[in-house]
């Protein structure tokens, strides 16, 4: 609507409006800021005398911190990045099938009644809250992950460790990968399962072969959303991932930690430079997040081009 | 090849029901288990109580010798001297205690003076813990001697009490609701207005530029920030704000319900909108031919209508506060309070679960309960939710 | 000579609603079919019988016997998936697979088994050359079908149908989507077919039967009211409403 239109009084709602309008886009520009200059801090200042942090080192370290807090500079994160995103990628190969199966079953196979129990449990479990989802996981896979490490010959930090972990988000995502791929499944045209139907396949063949073929730009999406949450989930994982403190960690029963678990529990100053290393974690992070979903839609769109 | 193919569907059919049980089993065990672990402890008492268990020193009023009526039981010994039954229990850790089982209302126990202040009157209640009793002349009454050797010596007429120890249990979670429930408060306070005005600027007002678009942009980035993040933008922004304007000091809790508002601002604008966006034009034009200007319209016509969408906002909002854990952690500290300050740190429910866990030993028990707590609430929302939508459609909105 | 299909008695409900009544009809071999009619009076529902895509219609019921080389394909015991393989079926819509033009029309005989891969580019070379596609495509075949135009899309509809090498074709009014050119050229296409294949195709015009069919339905409120060769339909009907039909006095 052109200002001409407007009032005197629509003006000042316009313009106060506005405003309101600007704090809300600003908060994104106040991270951003906020965090990035507190989080380079520690490799562009002196941090009191203990000298700065070697970026390259801080990248691709192995170890958190060698040498005893407040006086030693060498952190290392290299070893939560590769952590972080190989537990991310590891649950996602438990719930990305059990998800889209899930879906597909809600979608097309399930009669009407029961598609609507079942999309209401998907829809509980994702309303769960990640702290839930971390005791769930520390009162029971812990122990059943301690039994079975036990019984295999391993031994395990009473269960912590990259399994746990990966369970735990592997639990978290499959609602977010379900309920993004039903959408996707459900909006799938009729008309090209019929043609496939019609040329004498099964139910399951077209199910599996075309239905799935068609919605997988929506599934391939919700993965990418799902692996996101994965990437920046803190409290479940800090309960059960053990909190090593050297890494990367590729066994599974040995402990671990990501980014995240060690924004949450690596640090207990309040002061100097062990506490704003975080911020430093905090841009390493949405860093991470940004590439990887960056890189995903990237072949999201290659994959998409070349059938359809 | 027919026999392939029906073994390969059986096996692709095999999985997609396999697959399904598992995502339904994955609710059953979650549910099941916080249930299980956590249904003992849940009772009135809990969401009363203190946290943190208290000691008390006091000293008995003056009291007229009176005799009281009592009816113990066999496991319990009663006091008729000072109308007071007692038992022999356990605490959670399988230590003896002596476990107030009854305290009359005209008893002299229900009128304690507590030592430390002179003057302050308590009351002992059922549930507490008499931990040991000191007499004038006579040896003390200690836990240690058990119930029944304390109830004889309370009762010895010769015996004049000095002074009285007791324990409140604790373990209660009061602190963490009353903070969860400020937290909801003051965090919808901040985030409904910004979140609604937003959305009809956006949705209203905005020209379509690229500055608006940008701006759209902005706001919608928000909802890919894991909710870390957004603690550390409360620790560096918030709690220094807040800690300059108010009392505070440190972490506190409307610093935290600053840093929930913004976690919540993407949602609600973005429900909003949609419920601004279902209201049919034609009721805008209606209200602006008949010579109302657009303010008048937005607010008197097209906003009453999207109150269902706001109402959706807001549950999913408490849903999502309720369940916030990390960035809390950061913004309102992880210390359970059972006096709780808006200035001061304290825990949600959440936080409260997360201090618990973290605690050498972890309160495994204790943390299902407030987990079924939180479960039950979560539930309400969406079935609220659920209830508002379908009322919309019944009234031919959706 | 035994006609391929023979219709007798067909009654089709969809819940209370009857939309064939008393369907009794036979299909010559090698013979192009036209079922005519205004919309909705059961043409192409009575087509979906005949490979039984009306199985797929929730609350569909139906009655009489539809004979397929003899047997009573409307059996439930009857083998479906081996029907569909005999007897292909193209769409109103042209509605190819979102893969390449090659996969497209090799997706059925992969379905069945084919795994040899000069099997199947035999195959698909030549269901492209009999659906007239092969010279607009052969240098493309791994690009996607549906950057295909209408009518390329539906005869790559048909080369798909045809890969499977069926004995019949059901055509549910393959050209109402199409624009003229496109339509001539499936039309001159259903010429050719016909020396291979059996056609029964659902036309809502007039003029399009006329020209290409050997035989016509005149289907009308679920009931097939007259049915002779299409010469004789057109000439001379013998019934009113035939009569009323074709000279565009309702439909």
């Amino acid at each position: 609507m052109g200002s001409k239109s407007l009032s005197r009084v629509d003006r000042i709602t316009y313009f106060l409006l506005t405003i309101v309008g600007l704090i809300s886009a600003s908060f994104i520009v106040f991270i951003s800021i906020f965090i990035a200059l507190k989080g380079v801090l520690p490799f562009l200042t002196d941090n009191l005398g203990l000298g700065s942090v070697s970026l390259f080192k801080f990248l691709t370290q192995t170890v958190w911190l060698n040498g005893p807090t407040f006086v030693s500079t060498a952190y290392g994160a290299g070893f939560l990045i590769v952590n972080t995103l190989y537990i991310a990628f590891l649950s996602l190969l438990i719930s990305f099938p059990i998800g889209v199966l899930t879906a597909l079953f809600i979608a097309k196979i399930a009669p009407k009644k029961i598609a609507g129990i079942l999309r209401t449990i998907i829809e509980l479990l994702s309303a769960i809250p990640s702290i839930v989802y971390g005791l769930v996981g520390v009162g029971f896979f812990l122990p059943i992950i301690y039994s079975l490490a036990r019984s295999l010959g391993y031994s395990s930090s009473g269960g912590s460790g990259t399994l746990a972990t990966v369970f735990v988000l592997a639990l978290m995502s499959i609602p977010t990968i379900t309920s993004i791929s039903e959408v996707s499944i459900r909006s799938v045209d009729q008309s090209i399962e019929h043609a496939s139907l019609a040329l004498g396949a099964t139910f399951t063949q077209t199910r599996f072969k075309i239905t799935l073929l068609a919605a997988k730009s929506g599934i391939f999406s919700g993965a990418i959303l799902a692996i996101g949450r994965s990437l920046g989930e803190a409290t479940a994982v800090s309960l059960v991932a053990g909190n090593a403190r050297s890494g990367p960690t590729f066994g599974l029963f040995d402990i671990t930690s990501t980014i995240t678990s060690t924004m949450l529990t690596g640090l207990k100053e309040t002061q100097g430079i062990d506490y704003d290393i975080r911020f430093s974690l905090g841009i390493v992070l949405m860093v991470v997040i940004l590439l990887t979903n960056m890189i995903l839609n990237y072949i999201k769109k290659k994959v998409g081009n070349v059938h359809a | 090849m027919r026999n392939k193919t029906r073994l390969s569907d059986i096996l692709l059919n095999g999985f997609v029901y396999l697959a399904t049980s598992l995502s339904v089993l994955a609710l059953g065990l979650i549910f099941f288990y916080v249930f299980t672990e956590g249904k003992d402890l849940l009772s009135l008492d809990l969401i009363r109580g203190n946290y943190h268990s208290r000691n008390y020193v006091a000293t008995l009023p003056q009291s007229s010798n009176d005799s009281f009526n009592l009816q113990p039981t066999e496991q319990t010994f009663a006091i008729e001297r000072f109308g007071l039954i007692l038992e022999q229990s356990e605490n959670l850790a399988g230590d003896s205690v002596i476990r107030v089982v009854y305290v009359a209302d005209d008893s002299p126990f229900s009128q304690l003076v507590l030592q430390e202040t002179g003057n302050e009157v308590v009351s002992l209640k059922e549930g507490m813990i008499m931990m040991r009793i000191a007499y004038e002349n006579h040896p003390t009454s200690l836990t240690s001697r058990g119930a029944a050797a304390m109830a004889a010596d309370l009762n010895d007429p010769d015996r004049v009490v000095r002074e009285v120890m007791f324990a409140q249990v604790g373990g209660g979670i009061r602190g963490s609701i009353i903070t969860t429930v400020y937290l909801i408060g003051l965090t919808l306070m901040m985030a409904l207005p910004l979140g609604v005005l937003s959305a009809i600027f956006f949705n209203e007002f905005a020209p379509r530029n690229m500055i608006t678009k940008t701006m759209r942009t902005f706001t919608e980035t928000l909802t890919g920030v894991p909710s870390i993040i957004f603690g550390l933008l409360g620790i560096t922004v918030f709690v220094p704000l807040t800690i300059r304007i108010t009392p505070a000091s440190g972490s506190n809790l409307i610093a935290g319900a600053m840093t929930l508002a913004v976690i919540l601002l993407p949602t609600i604008i973005r429900t909003t909108e949609e419920a601004l966006k279902v209201v049919p034009a034609d009721h805008r034009f209606a209200s602006l031919a008949l010579g109302a200007n657009k303010t008048q319209t937005v607010f008197k016509v097209v906003l009453p209508q999207a109150i269902p969408g706001i109402l959706t906002a807001t549950f999913l909002g408490i849903g999502r506060i309720i369940g916030e854990s990390a960035a809390l952690i950061f913004v309102l500290g992880a210390a359970i309070k059972d006096s709780v300050n808006i200035y001061q740190p304290s825990t949600s429910l959440a936080v409260h679960i997360w201090a618990m866990m973290t605690d050498e030993p972890a309160n495994v028990a204790l943390s299902s309960t407030i987990a079924i707590i939180i479960l039950m609430i979560v539930l309400v929302m969406n079935l609220s939710i659920k209830g508002v939508v379908s009322l919309m459609i019944k009234k031919g909105r959706a | 000579m035994e006609p391929i299909i023979k219709v007798e008695n067909l009654d089709l409900y969809y819940d209370k609603f009857q939309a064939l009544k008393k369907i009794s009809l036979e299909i010559h071999q090698n013979k192009v079919t036209a079922l005519i009619g205004p919309s909705g009076c059961g043409k192409s529902t009575f087509l979906r019988c005949l490979n039984r895509m009306n199985d797929l219609i929730e609350g569909m019921r139906m009655d009489g016997t539809i004979l397929f080389h003899g047997e009573h394909s409307e059996s439930s015991t009857y083998d479906v998936i081996g029907l569909r393989k005999k007897v292909g079926m193209v769409f109103q819509r042209p509605n190819p697979f979102p893969m390449s033009i090659f996969d497209n029309v090799a997706f059925g005989p992969r379905q069945q088994g084919e795994k040899n891969k000069q099997v199947l580019k035999e195959i698909v070379e030549k269901s492209l050359k009999q659906a007239a596609l092969w010279d607009e495509v052969s240098d493309r075949l791994s690009e996607s079908a549906t950057k295909l135009s209408g009518g390329q899309q539906q005869r790559l509809c048909i080369a798909r149908a045809i890969a499977m090498e069926p004995e019949v074709i059901l055509m549910d009014e393959p050209t109402s989507a199409l624009d003229p050119l496109a339509t001539q050229r499936i039309e001159d296409l259903i010429e050719e077919l016909k020396k291979n294949y059996t056609i029964i195709i659902v036309t809502h015009s007039m003029q399009q039967a006329a020209r290409i069919s050997d035989k016509t339905a005149f289907f009308l409120m679920g009931e097939v009211i007259e049915y002779g060769s299409t010469a004789d339909i057109f000439a001379n009907p013998n019934d009113k409403r035939t009569e009323d039909y074709i000279t565009g006095r309702f439909g």
